[in-house]
């Protein structure tokens, strides 16, 4: 099954019969293929065990797939290596589930190291980390150790870290878990001007309160494979 | 932000992380590099030492009976014969007496009923300088005693055979102390970053997926064996310095260094130990984010 994106627009993510196993034999991801254009917000949905989060290891080369081609703004990411995948991975930005925060870090310090690694000047990080701590509501855990923080609070700054370096796609994995609904306005509000901006949004969630009204496409996924599509301009 | 400056800030985040493993490293890196210095610097003077006594080195051949000048003439020619020297020189009994008595001095008196030629006559023989080594002056001595009318050779054997193998036990040491320090540098060094490596297991996964490079991730850990070198290798050798000139204050007098030129490295010797330091603990940096850190 292949799902195409709008005509017309650049392809930012392109899958060619992606499959992902795991030892000894979970099909976690079967024979996907799937065009994401640049600049689109996609909804990936499903329940537990669906294959949304393996769907994103896969775009940010956290994993290699089984088998099937994965390319980032045309180049296969499987292939790339070195400083090659170093900067591609430089314009992603990934919120994971369990946050990945370094817990005796604080929180600015955890949200800079994205802009750490691309050199950013120190002004411009220490601008950009307040600026977002502001819009997430977090400007007063600005030297919060993360470790203490609460896990809506820790969600937020694995957020605040997945945007804070502009990526040209940003991967978000279930953004709204521990949020209350004020919390997850704010945090959709964020992602939406991020996408507004030019960038590209894939976000693995079974919140359905975030993806109920979008006129972005949804994609749905049953044991690794894309059951329905919904949304989108055809 | 530049390259360096998040490198340095990475260095010292992991020393401070890990200050206490860090602090025991650069001592043993410091211990390491004061023993080894201490025995090579001993050896070396020893050797500077040798060189003194070498120069002064001659052999004298005891003669049976006065030779003329024909038998001195061939005697002259046979000792050449085995090596080139650089002085021969005759001796009478009648210079032997009179050098004896100079040496007496004020008891030069005792010699008084003695007969004057009661000394037997020698030859004095100073080997050329690339005649060194203990083994080579004792064939040497072993032929000047095979020499037709020879009653005995002397040159101080027990004295340079002792001091010969006092330098090569010497040498067994300083190669011994030298394998401790590669040793202590290299695994100390290396286990020292791996600790780091391991206490920041999780930083440098998310490095990893931030888009960190190779580089960005490995010279702060190659920095950091490189500052331990640095560091240690110094402290090493200013520490020996200090105990070099402690002793020099302590033991100065008409005794123990007086009796030879006990000098410090020169700062080329000093340059390169730190300099060989800071190589093998680099080498033990590298070698562990080989074997660690696979990006």
């Amino acid at each position: 099954m292949k799902i195409n994106s709008n005509n017309g627009i650049e392809t930012m993510i392109e899958l060619i019969k992606v499959s992902k196993e795991y030892p000894p034999d979970v099909v976690a991801l079967k024979d996907l293929s799937l065009s994401i254009a640049s600049g689109e917000m996609f909804f990936v949905i499903g329940m537990s065990g669906a294959g949304k989060t393996t769907l994103l290891k896969l775009l940010c080369s956290m994993e290699i797939p089984s088998s099937g081609l994965i390319e980032i703004s045309g180049k296969p990411i499987n292939q790339l290596k070195g400083s090659h995948l170093a900067k591609l991975r430089q314009k992603i930005g990934v919120a994971y589930q369990d946050f990945k925060l370094l817990n005796d870090r604080t929180t600015a310090e955890n949200v800079a190291i994205s802009m750490e690694v691309s050199y950013k000047k120190p002004q411009i990080i220490r601008k950009r980390v307040r600026d977002l701590l502001d819009q997430l509501g977090l400007s007063d855990k600005h030297n919060t150790i993360t470790g203490e923080l609460s896990r809506g609070e820790q969600q937020r700054v694995t957020l605040a870290r997945a945007i804070a370096n502009s990526p040209t796609m940003i991967l978000v994995d279930e953004p709204t878990g521990n949020l209350d609904a004020i919390t997850t306005e704010r945090v959709m509000n964020l992602l939406n001007k991020c996408n507004k901006g030019g960038a590209t949004v894939v976000i693995a969630t079974h919140d359905d309160s975030i993806y109920r009204h979008t006129s972005h496409r949804v994609m749905e996924l049953r044991k690794g494979r894309p059951h329905m599509m919904t949304g989108g301009i055809e | 932000m530049s390259f360096w400056f998040t490198v340095f800030r990475q260095v010292g985040r992991n020393i401070r992380q890990t200050w206490a493993s860090q602090l025991m490293t650069l001592l043993t890196v410091s211990l390491s590099v004061l023993i080894f210095a201490f025995f090579y610097l001993i050896y070396a003077n020893m050797l500077t030492f040798g060189e003194k006594l070498g120069d002064d080195l001659s052999l004298i051949v005891y003669l049976e009976e006065e030779p003329g000048p024909e038998l001195q003439q061939q005697l002259t020619k046979k000792i050449t014969t085995f090596d080139e020297v650089e002085k021969i020189r005759f001796i009478s009994r009648a210079e032997a007496y009179q050098r004896f008595a100079r040496q007496l001095g004020q008891n030069q008196d005792v010699l008084n009923d003695m007969p004057k030629d009661f000394l037997p006559p020698s030859i004095e023989v100073v080997p050329l300088k690339n005649l060194r080594s203990l083994n080579q002056v004792k064939l040497f001595s072993a032929y000047l005693s095979r020499l037709p009318g020879t009653l005995k050779v002397q040159f101080g054997q027990d004295w340079v055979e002792r001091f010969y193998y006092f330098t090569k036990l010497l040498s067994i040491i300083v190669l011994l102390s030298g394998t401790l320090l590669i040793l202590t540098t290299i695994f100390m060094v290396a286990y020292t970053i791996r600790l780091t490596i391991l206490g920041r297991q999780a930083e440098l996964e998310l490095l990893k997926l931030v888009g960190a490079t190779n580089n960005y991730i490995r010279t702060p850990f190659l920095l950091e064996g490189l500052l331990q070198g640095i560091i240690g290798s110094s402290v090493g050798i200013i520490s020996l310095y200090a105990l070099y000139e402690w002793i020099k204050l302590r033991f100065s007098g008409p005794v123990f260094l007086n009796l030879f030129e006990f000098s410090f490295f020169s700062p080329v010797v000093s340059i390169t130990i730190i300099c060989v330091s800071i190589l093998l603990c680099t080498v033990g940096s590298y070698s562990t984010m080989q074997k660690f850190l696979r990006i």
